[in-house]
C-alpha cells in the first residue's frame, strides 16, 4: 500500500541566508533509488516538513537544467518555517512532491520573456528563469529576457548574487526597484512599487512577449492592469497562485477557486484562466 | 437482480450470522451521549459497532447522528509515525486494521454519498489515491434500508434521490408491511452476505408491494426544491458575488457543525503531534467554515467573512462537487439543518437561488438602500 502522505527524507547540504528572515535549502534525496527516479519541471512545488512541527508548501526554486540537487527557498512566517529555519547542514527533512502543473515553456517557443515579481515572490520566478536562459543557451529558443524585481528595500532582496549575474547577462535586461524608503545611498537601480516601474519605467513592447508575474495577490492584480495598459492581452499573461495548502494531492479541499483546485489544477495559470474564476482569491 | 423476504425481527438473527462469520458489524444505536447516569442522559441513534444481534435499532428512528462517513474517512488518523536521532529521522509506517466489514440500516442518503467521497479519494481524481480510505472502502459493505418516516428537514427527492433509493447499496431491505421486507441484492459483495443470511432469506421478494412502500414514503416528504436551475445559476461567475450571499450568510457563526455533520464534506488538516523526539503526522477533519482554513501566512485571507465561507460551503455542494467530480455535493440528508445553532437553512439559499433563476431581474441589490 503506498502512502501518498508520507515524504521522502532528504538531507539539507547548504543553507544560504538570502534576506533578513529568508533562507535558501539545497536539499538531496537520502534515498539513492528516490533521487534517481525524480524529477519535476518548472512551476512545480512540494511539500516540504520539519518533523515535530508539520509540513509547509513552497516552490521547487532549481531549474530542472540543474539537477544536482533542489532548492527552495522561503521566508520564517509561523511554526513550521520557523522550525525549518532552525534546521543546519546535514539535518533531514521530508518532501513530498513534485505537484501541480507546470510553467507551459513549450508554447513560449521563439518569443520574448519578461519575468516580474515581488518580494519572496522570486523563487518560482528563478526556476523558471533560469530554466529559460539554461534552454536558450542550448538552443536559442526564446527570444530577448528581461526581468523586473523588486522588495520592500534592499536588505530584503533575495538571490542578490544572482541578480547582480542577470545583470551582467548581455541579452538579459535586469530591472530591480525597491519601495519607496527602501533604497541605500549607493543603490543604483529604481525607486517605486514593481507594477509602477513596470509601466512607467521599463514599458515593455507587448509584441510577441509572454509576462509572467508572481507575487502577493495585490501585486498580481495591479502588475496585470499595469500589463493590459501597455497593450499586453490576458493569453500573454501568467501567474503562478499561492493558495493555502496542506495536501497538495486534491483531497483536503483548501486550495479551491470556485471548482478549481490550485494544487492539482495550478499553481500556474493564464490571466486568462483567472479571469474566469469566482471572485474568491 | 435477485430478491427474497425476510422478517424484520430477524435482523438482530442478520446481524448474529454475520459476527458468526468473523464480520465487523455497525449499525444505528442509542447511544447515551452526555452524562451516562446524570440527570441529563440523552440518548441519540448512533452508527456504532455492535457486538450483539439484540443491540441495534436498524430500520427504527430516522438518521444516525454520525453517518457512515467516520468509517472509511477517519476523524483522526496517523498517517505515520517518526523519530528523530540526532541529524537523522526514521520513518515509521503505523499498521491499520481495516477488519472486514458490514455497515447495517444505512439510510440511502447516506448510501448514496460514499460515491461522492470515493469520487475524491481515489485515484480517479488527480491519479492520486488516498490509501487509508480506499482500503477501508474495499472492505466495508452497505445493507440499506428504506426510510418510512422522513422528517421536516429531509429534502433527498429534491437532489435526484428517493426514501427508497439503492444507489450505493449493496443489500437493500424496504418494509412492505405485515412485519416483512423486501430484499435486493444489488452487487456482488450483497451476493456474499445475501449468501450469509440464506436461512432467514425466503422466497422471491414482492416488487409491487415495494414500489408501492417508496412511493408513499415519497409523498411525505415536504421539502421539496429543484436543484437543477440550482447548479445553472451557480455556474455564472456573476452570481458568485450576489447579493443574496452576504444577506442569508450573515447570521452563520462559523461553528463548523454542518460541515462535521455532513456525509460528502471531505476537508482535512494535517499536522505533527509531537512527543519529545518522536510523534506521528495525523490527518483529521477540517472546515471550510473556519477562519484559519484559507487564511495565508501572509495575513491574506481570500474568505475573509463568515459569508464567503458558507458561499464556499453551498458552491461546494451545488457546483463544485457536480462539476468537478461528478458526483452529487449534497444528497439531502438535512443533517446540516438540524446541526446548525442558528437555523441557517440550505433549502432556505436553494430556494432563493431558484428564485432568482427563474426571475433574473430581481431582488438585485439596490446600492442606495441602507
Ligand atoms: C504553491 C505554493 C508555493 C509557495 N511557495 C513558497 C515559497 O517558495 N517560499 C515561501 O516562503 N513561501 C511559499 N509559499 C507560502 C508558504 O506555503 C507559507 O508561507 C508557509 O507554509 C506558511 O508558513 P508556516 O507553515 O510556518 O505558517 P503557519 O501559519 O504557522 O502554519 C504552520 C502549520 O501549523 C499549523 N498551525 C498553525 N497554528 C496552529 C494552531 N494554533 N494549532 C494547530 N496547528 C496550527 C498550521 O495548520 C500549519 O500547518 C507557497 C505557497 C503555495 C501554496
Ligand atoms: S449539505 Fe446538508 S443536507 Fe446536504 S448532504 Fe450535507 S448535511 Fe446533508
Ligand atoms: S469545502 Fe467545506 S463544504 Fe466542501 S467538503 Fe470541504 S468542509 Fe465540506
Ligand atoms: S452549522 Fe450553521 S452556524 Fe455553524 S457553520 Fe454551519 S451554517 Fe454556520
Ligand atoms: S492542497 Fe489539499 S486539496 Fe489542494
Amino acid at each position: 500500500m503506498s502512502n501518498i502522505y508520507q515524504p521522502d527524507l532528504m538531507t539539507i547540504t547548504k543553507v544560504i541566508q538570502e534576506a533578513p528572515g529568508i533562507k535558501t535549502f539545497h536539499l538531496k534525496f537520502q534515498d539513492e533509488e528516490v533521487a534517481n527516479n525524480f524529477s519535476f519541471e518548472t512551476g512545480q512545488f512540494g511539500e516540504y516538513s520539519a518533523f515535530g512541527a508539520g509540513e509547509s508548501t513552497f516552490c521547487i526554486a532549481s531549474s530542472p537544467t540543474r539537477p544536482e540537487h533542489i532548492e527552495c527557498c522561503f521566508r520564517e512566517t509561523g511554526k513550521v518555517t520557523t522550525a525549518l529555519a532552525n534546521l543546519t547542514e546535514g539535518d533531514t527533512i521530508g518532501f513530498r512532491g513534485p505537484y501541480g502543473n507546470t510553467f507551459p515553456l513549450d508554447d513560449w517557443k521563439g518569443k520574448n520573456l519578461i519575468f516580474i515579481g515581488g518580494g519572496i515572490a522570486l523563487p518560482p520566478l528563478r526556476s523558471v528563469i533560469w530554466n529559460c536562459l539554461d534552454l536558450r543557451e542550448q538552443d536559442g529558443r526564446f527570444g530577448h529576457i528581461s526581468i523586473v524585481y523588486g522588495a520592500r528595500s534592499v536588505q530584503d532582496l533575495v538571490y542578490k548574487r544572482e541578480i547582480e549575474e542577470w545583470n551582467q547577462m548581455e541579452n538579459v535586461t535586469m530591472v530591480k526597484t525597491v519601495d519607496p524608503g527602501g533604497e541605500t545611498d549607493d543603490w543604483d537601480g529604481h525607486v517605486g512599487f514593481v507594477p509602477h516601474v513596470l509601466e512607467n519605467d521599463f514599458k515593455p513592447d507587448p509584441e510577441n512577449t509572454v509576462a509572467i508575474v508572481c507575487g502577493p495577490p495585490i501585486m498580481i492584480k495591479f502588475a496585470f492592469e499595469a500589463l493590459e495598459r501597455l497593450g499586453f492581452k490576458q493569453e500573454q499573461m501568467v501567474t503562478t497562485m499561492e493558495n493555502r495548502m496542506k495536501c497538495g494531492l486534491g483531497k483536503c479541499g483548501r486550495c479551491n477557486i470556485g471548482s478549481v483546485y490550485v494544487c492539482i489544477d495550478g499553481p500556474v495559470f493564464t490571466a486568462t484562466q483567472l479571469a474566469a474564476l469566482p471572485n474568491d482569491f | 437482480m435477485k430478491t427474497a423476504t425476510l422478517n424484520k425481527s430477524d435482523i438482530g438473527k442478520c446481524i448474529d450470522l454475520l459476527l458468526q462469520a468473523d464480520l465487523r458489524v455497525i449499525a444505528p444505536r442509542l447511544q447515551p451521549q452526555v452524562d451516562e447516569d446524570g440527570p441529563d442522559a440523552l440518548e441519540v441513534l448512533t452508527f456504532t459497532e455492535v457486538k450483539s444481534g439484540e443491540d441495534h435499532q436498524v430500520g427504527e428512528g430516522l438518521l444516525p447522528l454520525n453517518g457512515v462517513k467516520e468509517f472509511l474517512f477517519a476523524k483522526h488518523e496517523p498517517l505515520f509515525a517518526y523519530e528523530k536521532r540526532g541529524k537523522k529521522i526514521e520513518i515509521i509506517p503505523v499498521h491499520h486494521e481495516y477488519p472486514q466489514t458490514v455497515i447495517i440500516g444505512v439510510r440511502p442518503c447516506d448510501a448514496a454519498s460514499i460515491a461522492s467521497l470515493e469520487s475524491v479519494f481515489s485515484d480517479a481524481n488527480a491519479g492520486f489515491e488516498d490509501p487509508f480510505f480506499t482500503e477501508r472502502r474495499s472492505r466495508t459493505t452497505f445493507i440499506t434500508y428504506s426510510c418510512t418516516a422522513p422528517d421536516s428537514s429531509c429534502f433527498c427527492t429534491s437532489v435526484e434521490l428517493s426514501p427508497d433509493s439503492a444507489k450505493g447499496s449493496d443489500l437493500h431491505l424496504t418494509e412492505i408491511g405485515d412485519g416483512r421486507l423486501h430484499v435486493e441484492v444489488i452487487t456482488k459483495a450483497g451476493e456474499a452476505v445475501a449468501k450469509q443470511l440464506q436461512d432467514l432469506l425466503e422466497g422471491e421478494g414482492d416488487q409491487a408491494a415495494r414500489e408501492k412502500a417508496g412511493a408513499e414514503v415519497t409523498e411525505k416528504l415536504t421539502r421539496i426544491r429543484d436543484s437543477a436551475p440550482i447548479m445553472e445559476w451557480l455556474m455564472d461567475t456573476a452570481n458568485f458575488d450576489d447579493e443574496m450571499w452576504q444577506r442569508l450568510g450573515e447570521k452563520c457563526i462559523g461553528c463548523g457543525a454542518c460541515t462535521f455533520v455532513c456525509p460528502t464534506c471531505h476537508c482535512f488538516d494535517i499536522v505533527d503531534e509531537n512527543k519529545g523526539s518522536k510523534g506521528y503526522r495525523v490527518k483529521f477533519w477540517d472546515s471550510c467554515q473556519f477562519d484559519h482554513f484559507t487564511l495565508h501566512a501572509s495575513g491574506h485571507n481570500p474568505r475573509d467573512w463568515q459569508y464567503k465561507r458558507y458561499r464556499n460551503r453551498f458552491n461546494c455542494k451545488f457546483k463544485i462537487y457536480p462539476e468537478k467530480f461528478e458526483t452529487p455535493g449534497c444528497v439531502g440528508c438535512g443533517r446540516c439543518i438540524r446541526a446548525c445553532p442558528v437555523n441557517l437553512d440550505i433549502t432556505e439559499y436553494m430556494a432563493e437561488v431558484a428564485h432568482k433563476a427563474a426571475n433574473p431581474n430581481a431582488m438585485k441589490a439596490d446600492p442606495d438602500f441602507e
